[in-house]
Protein backbone atom coordinates (compact mmCIF):
# COMPACT_ATOMS: atom_id res chain seq x y z
CA UNK A 1 0.00 0.00 0.00
CA UNK A 2 1.57 3.32 -1.11
CA UNK A 3 1.71 5.53 2.22
CA UNK A 4 1.40 9.56 1.94
CA UNK A 5 4.29 11.92 2.07
CA UNK A 6 3.35 12.57 5.75
CA UNK A 7 3.57 8.54 6.95
CA UNK A 8 7.13 7.43 8.80
CA UNK A 9 6.97 3.97 10.64
CA UNK A 10 9.39 3.52 13.08
CA UNK A 11 12.02 0.30 13.94
CA UNK A 12 8.94 -0.51 16.68
CA UNK A 13 6.43 -0.34 14.65
CA UNK A 14 4.83 2.87 14.98
CA UNK A 15 2.96 4.37 12.05
CA UNK A 16 3.16 8.20 12.70
CA UNK A 17 1.01 10.91 10.49
CA UNK A 18 0.92 14.66 10.69
CA UNK A 19 -2.99 15.51 9.80
CA UNK A 20 -4.61 19.13 9.04
CA UNK A 21 -7.39 20.20 11.53
CA UNK A 22 -10.17 18.77 8.58
CA UNK A 23 -12.95 16.81 10.26
CA UNK A 24 -12.68 15.13 6.60
CA UNK A 25 -8.71 13.85 6.67
CA UNK A 26 -9.55 11.68 9.59
CA UNK A 27 -11.43 8.80 7.65
CA UNK A 28 -8.12 7.93 5.29
CA UNK A 29 -5.71 7.45 8.82
CA UNK A 30 -8.90 5.39 10.13
CA UNK A 31 -8.94 3.14 7.13
CA UNK A 32 -5.44 2.35 7.01
CA UNK A 33 -5.97 1.73 11.43
CA UNK A 34 -8.83 -0.45 10.49
CA UNK A 35 -7.13 -2.17 8.02
CA UNK A 36 -4.60 -3.62 10.15
CA UNK A 37 -6.80 -4.52 12.18
CA UNK A 38 -8.73 -6.56 9.45
CA UNK A 39 -5.24 -7.98 8.37
CA UNK A 40 -4.50 -9.22 12.26
CA UNK A 41 -8.22 -11.04 12.46
CA UNK A 42 -9.33 -8.37 14.91
CA UNK A 43 -12.85 -9.25 15.30
CA UNK A 44 -15.56 -7.10 14.63
CA UNK A 45 -16.64 -5.47 18.08
CA UNK A 46 -12.67 -4.50 18.73
CA UNK A 47 -12.58 -2.84 14.90
CA UNK A 48 -16.22 -1.45 16.04
CA UNK A 49 -14.30 -0.09 19.53
CA UNK A 50 -11.18 1.32 18.22
CA UNK A 51 -12.92 3.33 15.15
CA UNK A 52 -15.10 5.26 18.02
CA UNK A 53 -12.37 5.85 20.17
CA UNK A 54 -10.19 6.84 17.08
CA UNK A 55 -12.94 8.78 15.61
CA UNK A 56 -13.44 10.81 19.14
CA UNK A 57 -9.76 11.63 20.03
CA UNK A 58 -9.13 13.28 16.44
CA UNK A 59 -12.34 14.73 16.69
CA UNK A 60 -11.51 16.42 20.12
CA UNK A 61 -7.61 17.02 18.78
CA UNK A 62 -9.58 19.17 16.34
CA UNK A 63 -12.48 20.57 17.34
CA UNK A 64 -11.50 21.12 20.97
CA UNK A 65 -8.08 21.33 21.16
CA UNK A 66 -6.79 22.88 17.60
CA UNK A 67 -10.74 24.73 17.49
CA UNK A 68 -10.50 24.11 13.70
CA UNK A 69 -7.49 26.40 13.32
CA UNK A 70 -6.28 25.26 9.39
CA UNK A 71 -2.98 26.65 10.74
CA UNK A 72 -2.90 24.00 13.47
CA UNK A 73 -2.39 20.07 13.08
CA UNK A 74 -3.06 16.88 14.86
CA UNK A 75 -0.16 14.11 15.33
CA UNK A 76 -1.14 10.54 14.99
CA UNK A 77 0.94 7.93 15.83
CA UNK A 78 -0.62 4.09 15.77
CA UNK A 79 0.84 0.60 16.44
CA UNK A 80 -1.14 -2.17 15.76
CA UNK A 81 -0.07 -6.00 17.15
CA UNK A 82 -1.39 -9.59 17.85
CA UNK A 83 -2.23 -8.45 21.42
CA UNK A 84 -3.02 -4.63 21.31
CA UNK A 85 -3.96 -1.98 19.57
CA UNK A 86 -2.13 1.61 20.44
CA UNK A 87 -3.14 4.96 19.56
CA UNK A 88 -1.38 8.37 20.07
CA UNK A 89 -3.03 11.60 19.49
CA UNK A 90 -2.19 15.21 19.91
CA UNK A 91 -3.20 18.67 19.07
CA UNK A 92 -1.78 22.20 19.38
CA UNK A 93 -4.15 23.58 21.66
CA UNK A 94 -3.92 24.58 25.26
CA UNK A 95 -5.19 21.42 26.77
CA UNK A 96 -8.07 20.45 28.90
CA UNK A 97 -8.41 18.52 32.35
CA UNK A 98 -10.54 15.43 30.99
CA UNK A 99 -11.02 14.95 34.80
CA UNK A 100 -13.16 18.24 34.70
CA UNK A 101 -15.34 17.08 31.85
CA UNK A 102 -19.12 17.15 32.71
CA UNK A 103 -20.36 14.22 32.75
CA UNK A 104 -22.71 13.57 29.58
CA UNK A 105 -24.63 10.66 31.64
CA UNK A 106 -25.92 11.72 33.95
CA UNK A 107 -29.80 13.39 33.41
CA UNK A 108 -29.51 17.16 33.00
CA UNK A 109 -26.82 16.82 30.71
CA UNK A 110 -28.56 14.29 28.20
CA UNK A 111 -29.87 16.53 26.40
CA UNK A 112 -26.65 18.36 24.98
CA UNK A 113 -25.74 17.54 21.46
CA UNK A 114 -21.81 17.24 22.42
CA UNK A 115 -19.07 16.48 25.17
CA UNK A 116 -19.28 12.38 24.60
CA UNK A 117 -16.08 12.12 23.20
CA UNK A 118 -13.84 11.05 26.23
CA UNK A 119 -16.62 9.19 27.94
CA UNK A 120 -16.90 7.11 24.70
CA UNK A 121 -12.84 7.00 24.76
CA UNK A 122 -12.93 5.47 28.38
CA UNK A 123 -15.59 2.97 27.93
CA UNK A 124 -14.19 1.79 24.41
CA UNK A 125 -10.57 1.38 25.25
CA UNK A 126 -8.54 -0.56 28.14
CA UNK A 127 -6.46 2.07 28.96
CA UNK A 128 -6.81 5.99 27.97
CA UNK A 129 -4.37 8.50 29.78
CA UNK A 130 -3.72 12.36 29.04
CA UNK A 131 -0.36 14.22 29.00
CA UNK A 132 -0.09 16.84 32.08
CA UNK A 133 -1.80 19.85 29.83
CA UNK A 134 -4.01 17.04 28.27
CA UNK A 135 -3.02 17.96 24.86
CA UNK A 136 -2.16 14.32 24.17
CA UNK A 137 -4.09 11.51 24.73
CA UNK A 138 -2.92 7.72 24.49
CA UNK A 139 -5.12 4.67 24.58
CA UNK A 140 -4.68 1.17 24.64
CA UNK A 141 -6.92 -1.75 23.37
CA UNK A 142 -6.21 -4.82 24.39
CA UNK A 143 -7.51 -8.22 21.57
CA UNK A 144 -7.67 -10.19 24.61
CA UNK A 145 -9.99 -7.98 26.63
CA UNK A 146 -13.65 -7.49 25.38
CA UNK A 147 -15.40 -5.01 24.57
CA UNK A 148 -17.77 -3.36 26.99
CA UNK A 149 -21.08 -4.69 27.24
CA UNK A 150 -20.77 -7.55 24.38
CA UNK A 151 -18.72 -10.54 24.66
CA UNK A 152 -16.72 -11.03 21.30
CA UNK A 153 -18.61 -12.73 18.90
CA UNK A 154 -16.22 -14.34 16.83
CA UNK A 155 -16.88 -12.74 13.32
CA UNK A 156 -14.02 -11.14 11.83
CA UNK A 157 -14.06 -7.44 10.15
CA UNK B 1 -23.39 6.19 4.43
CA UNK B 2 -26.95 6.99 2.78
CA UNK B 3 -29.63 8.75 3.85
CA UNK B 4 -33.47 8.38 3.24
CA UNK B 5 -36.34 9.72 3.87
CA UNK B 6 -39.90 8.53 3.35
CA UNK B 7 -43.29 8.71 4.96
CA UNK B 8 -45.22 6.48 6.95
CA UNK B 9 -48.09 7.41 8.56
CA UNK B 10 -47.55 10.31 10.29
CA UNK B 11 -44.11 9.95 11.00
CA UNK B 12 -41.65 10.89 8.75
CA UNK B 13 -38.97 8.25 8.50
CA UNK B 14 -35.11 8.78 8.51
CA UNK B 15 -33.44 5.68 7.48
CA UNK B 16 -29.60 5.42 7.64
CA UNK B 17 -27.76 2.93 5.80
CA UNK B 18 -24.25 2.23 6.50
CA UNK B 19 -21.57 4.30 8.70
CA UNK B 20 -23.05 7.76 10.22
CA UNK B 21 -19.10 8.48 10.57
CA UNK B 22 -17.46 11.86 11.56
CA UNK B 23 -17.36 12.51 7.63
CA UNK B 24 -20.73 11.56 7.11
CA UNK B 25 -22.71 13.51 10.05
CA UNK B 26 -23.32 16.58 8.06
CA UNK B 27 -25.20 14.89 5.35
CA UNK B 28 -27.00 13.18 8.39
CA UNK B 29 -27.41 16.94 9.79
CA UNK B 30 -28.97 18.31 6.70
CA UNK B 31 -31.42 15.33 6.04
CA UNK B 32 -32.10 16.00 9.69
CA UNK B 33 -33.09 19.58 9.16
CA UNK B 34 -34.68 19.84 5.94
CA UNK B 35 -37.35 17.09 7.96
CA UNK B 36 -37.79 19.46 10.52
CA UNK B 37 -37.78 22.59 8.75
CA UNK B 38 -40.12 21.09 6.31
CA UNK B 39 -42.50 20.93 9.69
CA UNK B 40 -41.76 17.12 10.11
CA UNK B 41 -42.21 16.54 14.35
CA UNK B 42 -42.63 12.92 14.27
CA UNK B 43 -39.38 11.59 13.29
CA UNK B 44 -38.42 7.92 13.39
CA UNK B 45 -34.59 7.12 12.70
CA UNK B 46 -34.71 3.53 10.94
CA UNK B 47 -31.17 2.11 12.44
CA UNK B 48 -31.69 -1.29 11.21
CA UNK B 49 -28.54 -0.86 8.57
CA UNK B 50 -26.49 1.32 10.62
CA UNK B 51 -23.47 -0.15 11.67
CA UNK B 52 -21.60 2.61 13.02
CA UNK B 53 -22.57 5.71 14.68
CA UNK B 54 -20.02 8.66 16.47
CA UNK B 55 -20.79 11.16 18.88
CA UNK B 56 -20.57 13.96 16.46
CA UNK B 57 -24.06 12.10 14.48
CA UNK B 58 -25.66 11.69 17.69
CA UNK B 59 -25.19 15.39 18.56
CA UNK B 60 -27.08 15.50 15.27
CA UNK B 61 -30.17 12.83 16.71
CA UNK B 62 -29.99 14.81 19.93
CA UNK B 63 -30.57 18.52 18.04
CA UNK B 64 -33.12 17.07 16.10
CA UNK B 65 -34.44 15.87 18.96
CA UNK B 66 -34.78 19.14 20.69
CA UNK B 67 -36.42 20.74 18.08
CA UNK B 68 -38.34 18.19 17.48
CA UNK B 69 -39.78 17.64 21.11
CA UNK B 70 -40.29 21.90 21.17
CA UNK B 71 -42.86 21.60 18.43
CA UNK B 72 -44.66 18.95 20.60
CA UNK B 73 -43.25 15.89 18.19
CA UNK B 74 -40.42 13.11 18.68
CA UNK B 75 -37.56 11.31 17.35
CA UNK B 76 -37.69 7.72 18.25
CA UNK B 77 -34.94 5.50 17.01
CA UNK B 78 -35.89 1.80 15.31
CA UNK B 79 -34.28 -1.14 15.50
CA UNK B 80 -30.65 -0.47 16.51
CA UNK B 81 -28.45 -3.43 16.15
CA UNK B 82 -26.44 -4.56 19.21
CA UNK B 83 -23.37 -3.11 19.20
CA UNK B 84 -25.76 0.68 18.45
CA UNK B 85 -27.64 -0.77 21.27
CA UNK B 86 -24.61 -0.75 23.57
CA UNK B 87 -23.63 2.60 22.74
CA UNK B 88 -27.15 4.08 23.25
CA UNK B 89 -26.71 1.87 26.11
CA UNK B 90 -23.28 3.54 27.27
CA UNK B 91 -24.14 6.53 26.57
CA UNK B 92 -27.19 6.71 28.36
CA UNK B 93 -29.21 7.82 25.45
CA UNK B 94 -31.88 5.00 25.41
CA UNK B 95 -33.32 6.93 28.16
CA UNK B 96 -33.53 10.00 26.34
CA UNK B 97 -34.71 8.28 23.03
CA UNK B 98 -37.57 5.90 22.59
CA UNK B 99 -35.79 2.83 21.45
CA UNK B 100 -38.11 0.54 19.48
CA UNK B 101 -37.52 -3.23 18.00
CA UNK B 102 -39.10 -1.95 14.64
CA UNK B 103 -40.36 0.86 12.25
CA UNK B 104 -43.88 -0.12 12.39
CA UNK B 105 -43.99 -0.61 16.24
CA UNK B 106 -42.27 3.49 16.48
CA UNK B 107 -44.89 4.30 13.90
CA UNK B 108 -47.66 3.07 15.52
CA UNK B 109 -49.75 5.21 17.87
CA UNK B 110 -47.71 8.30 16.74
Amino acid sequence: MAQSPADTRDSAGWTEEVLPTRLTAIRESERKVLARLAALGYGEDHCFAVRLAFEEALINAMKHGNRMDPSRQVRLAYRVSPERVEIRVADEGAGFRSDCVPDPTVDENLQRPCGRGVMLMRSYMDEVTYSANGAEVCMVKYRANPVRGFPESGRRC
Amino acid sequence: MKVQVRQEGSCQVVSIQGSADVGASAALRDAFLRAVDAGATRIVCDLSKTDFICSDALGVLITAYLKAHGRGGFVRLANPQKRLRELLATTRLDHLFDVHPDVASAVKNA
